[in-house]
């Protein structure tokens, strides 16, 4: 009995001594910073090791240096979904004043940002929204109409606004990927009446799938001009059956997607352009955001925005929008390692 | 609570002083004492509550892992039992249109059910239970990926709920309630019954075990089953914190809970430990990795520390054993000889 006693005097010390400083609760804000007016930015990504997300990052530390305030990036580092609510509810109990975060579960963490509104914490999410009650603002890297537009219209510059193309999506219900096709498809009928699209096919989000359905697309349609792949597996996949059928330079393949995935197609000259938007850019806006956001310059009703060295900024709804998504080709793609 | 208890009264300090828990609870209030004097925010009763919140589900797995481990078994499905009865949970109450208090009944069923399937290939066909419950494993977290076929999550549970994972009731975190009732029904089981008695003695020689008269069978299917309801209440709670119920809840859990066990004390191969060994590994687990978030230090560094923790409790224990044994030893060597080895 003696130990279980020296056991239970050593926790109760613990926890009274860890009590007692339970009076100042999170109200007070950025005293964490060391008095002043120094802002704690946390920004979490979807997961910790991913390139895209390390790229944001680095934009998103040149914001915190040029605002001069604190920024704090953590995430999940393992699968566990219930991870990002628990960096969040730390976050919360440490009390930054602006947590932004790219949410992977939507539901799930929206009930830990609640919580942190509740508690006097600006939110804002990026790359992939919150339930909208969850937060203030959503920085939007693209809308599909711009993913959409920009699609069709390097599809028509390298075809010379006029031949066959056919898309790879990955899946005939995906919405995202149908809104993106409904733009596509816009885009085409009101300014290239002469490009026509033969074919549309779905690829489960597989490589392999995609390399398939490419080239059996290229011998059934012996007059195609382009490829386009829609999602991310399926533009390596489809440069690889252009590849292995020798038609380089004959067929284009374009597509959405990271640029490490591409970089050796693009560089043998299969693929001629991987279009996305600039990480580093998405990073460097919302830490920006998270700053006025914090200052209360950034309120519901605002119509634009000035984000630093990156200019002004429309702000639709909540929405605060990236801009028009990035061409990736041949001679830009080496300075981007995501 | 261990086997072999102080044969004189002036044994007592030391023999305290040696045991695993002393260590860990050294360890627990040296990582308390330093995460408080690093991180302002640290000691306050909001984040001694996070971490409550966090870590009672791998704290109930840990906490039935115990008589398992005691046995000389092991259960590697409980992470995945947890996904499972989940998403089945999300099932009865938005599909099949079941109140809460119901549904939640009938998971607690499940977990029953699925723990038993465990016990019966473990008793029954007499296979290890590594094999059995990685077999498990993979069913459990299959079954509830194809229930799901991946993409379907529950959400929108009612707010009444989410209070048994979110919320305060009597200042507490709703949820640690549940898990104190649990830890003394394990611990009382295990520490104050026979039957704790007789898991240490299967662990120990399953065989002499049989011999004494103990039914080994029924005492290893009981702490499978036990398994399998209480991962179905830590799926319930996990639900109700995070508001939505997925395929992929408490992956990893099971190697968690593992983990503490054993940094509690538990003897991997059977016989003996404690389930206040485990409570204070469960314990020094959560407090480091909340305590680096207040430190400022990168997430990473949780995963390696626990593991030099590990080796540090268990490595340190070891050796105050080894350097008391050698002790011990040296003092009943007669002069004469000792003279001779020690000039």
């Amino acid at each position: 009995m003696k130990k279980l006693l020296a056991l239970f005097i050593g926790a109760g010390l613990a926890v009274a001594t860890g009590c007692n400083k339970s009076s100042d609760s999170p109200a007070s804000i950025s005293r964490l910073s060391g008095g002043g007016k120094k802002f704690t930015i946390a920004l979490m990504p979807k997961s910790k090791g991913n390139a895209y997300f390390i790229s944001c990052k680095q934009g998103a530390d040149a914001a915190a240096r040029e605002l001069g305030v604190d920024l704090v990036f953590d995430g999940p580092t393992d699968p566990d979904p219930a991870k990002q609510n628990e960096i969040i509810e730390n976050w919360i109990t440490l009390g930054v004043d602006v947590i932004a975060a790219a949410c992977e579960n939507k539901e799930g963490i929206s009930t830990a940002l609640r919580k942190a509104r509740q508690k006097g914490i600006k939110v804002l999410t990026y790359d992939s929204d919150a339930a909208p009650d969850a937060r203030s603002f959503f920085v939007n890297q693209a809308t599909p109409e711009g993913i959409g537009d920009t699609l069709m219209d390097e599809a028509a510059r390298l075809c010379g606004n006029d031949g066959e193309f056919a898309v790879i999506t990955a899946s005939l219900t995906a919405a995202n990927m149908n809104e993106w096709q409904k733009h596509i498809e816009a885009r085409r009928a009101s300014k290239y009446p002469n490009m026509k699209m033969v074919a549309l096919r779905p690829c489960d989000d597989l490589k392999d799938k995609a390399q398939s359905e490419a080239t059996a697309l290229l011998s059934a349609n012996p007059n195609l001009k382009l490829l386009m792949a829609i999602c991310s597996p399926a533009v390596p996949g489809a440069a690889e059956a252009v590849k292995q059928a020798g038609k380089t330079g004959r067929v284009k393949v374009i597509g959405l997607g990271l640029p490490s995935e591409n970089r050796r197609y693009v560089k043998e000259g299969v693929t001629d352009s991987v279009i996305l938007w600039k990480t580093k850019d998405l990073g460097y806006l919302t830490v920006q955001a998270a700053v006025a956001l914090a200052k209360g310059e950034l309120k519901a009703g605002v119509k634009t925005f000035k984000a630093g060295a990156l200019g002004e900024f429309e702000i639709h709804d909540d929405n605060i929008v990236l801009g028009k998504p990035f061409i990736f080709n041949k001679d830009n793609i080496d300075q981007f390692d995501f | 609570m261990s086997n072999s208890y102080p044969t004189s009264k002036s044994d007592g300090w030391k023999f305290i002083l040696l045991r695993h828990e002393t260590v860990l609870l050294l360890v627990l209030a040296f990582e308390w004492f330093y995460f408080n004097s690093i991180g302002p925010r640290f000691g306050t009763l909001d984040n001694t509550f996070d971490m409550v919140r966090h870590s009672v589900e791998i704290g109930l797995l840990a906490l039935v892992m115990t008589p398992i481990i005691l046995t000389g078994g092991i259960d590697l499905s409980v992470g995945s039992l947890l996904g499972l009865c989940a998403i089945l949970f999300g099932k009865l109450w938005r599909d099949a249109g079941l109140p809460i208090p119901l549904a939640m009944a009938c998971t607690l069923g499940i977990g029953a059910v699925a723990g038993g399937l465990n016990a019966l290939l473990i008793t029954w066909l007499q296979l290890p239970p590594l094999i059995v419950t990685l077999g498990s494993y993979s069913l459990f977290r299959g079954l509830a990926e194809a229930i799901t076929r991946g993409v379907d999550t529950f959400t929108n549970f009612p707010p009444s709920f989410l209070v048994l994972g979110q919320e305060r009731l009597l200042g507490v975190p709703a949820q640690a309630p549940v898990f104190i009732v649990i830890a003394i029904g394990i611990w009382l089981l295990v520490h104050r019954t026979t039957f704790g008695r007789s898991f240490r003695a299967i662990g120990f020689a399953p065989d002499g075990a049989r011999y004494a008269g103990i039914p080994v069978e029924r005492r290893v299917a009981l702490v499978y089953v036990l398994a399998g309801v209480v991962a179905a209440l830590a799926a319930v709670i996990y639900t109700a914190r995070l508001g939505q119920a997925r395929a992929d809840a408490g992956t990893g859990y099971e190697l968690f809970a593992i983990t503490a066990v054993v940094l509690g004390g538990t003897s991997i191969f059977g016989g003996t430990g404690s389930v206040h060994g485990t409570l204070l590994g469960v314990a020094s687990i959560a407090v480091l990795s909340n305590g680096l978030v207040h430190a400022r230090q990168p997430r990473e560094v949780a995963g390696l520390l626990t593991g030099v923790l590990l080796i540090f409790a268990l490595g340190s224990s070891a050796l105050a054993k080894l350097l008391a044994t050698l002790r011990a030893r040296r003092q009943t060597v007669p002069t004469n000889i000792q003279s001779k080895q020690m000039p």
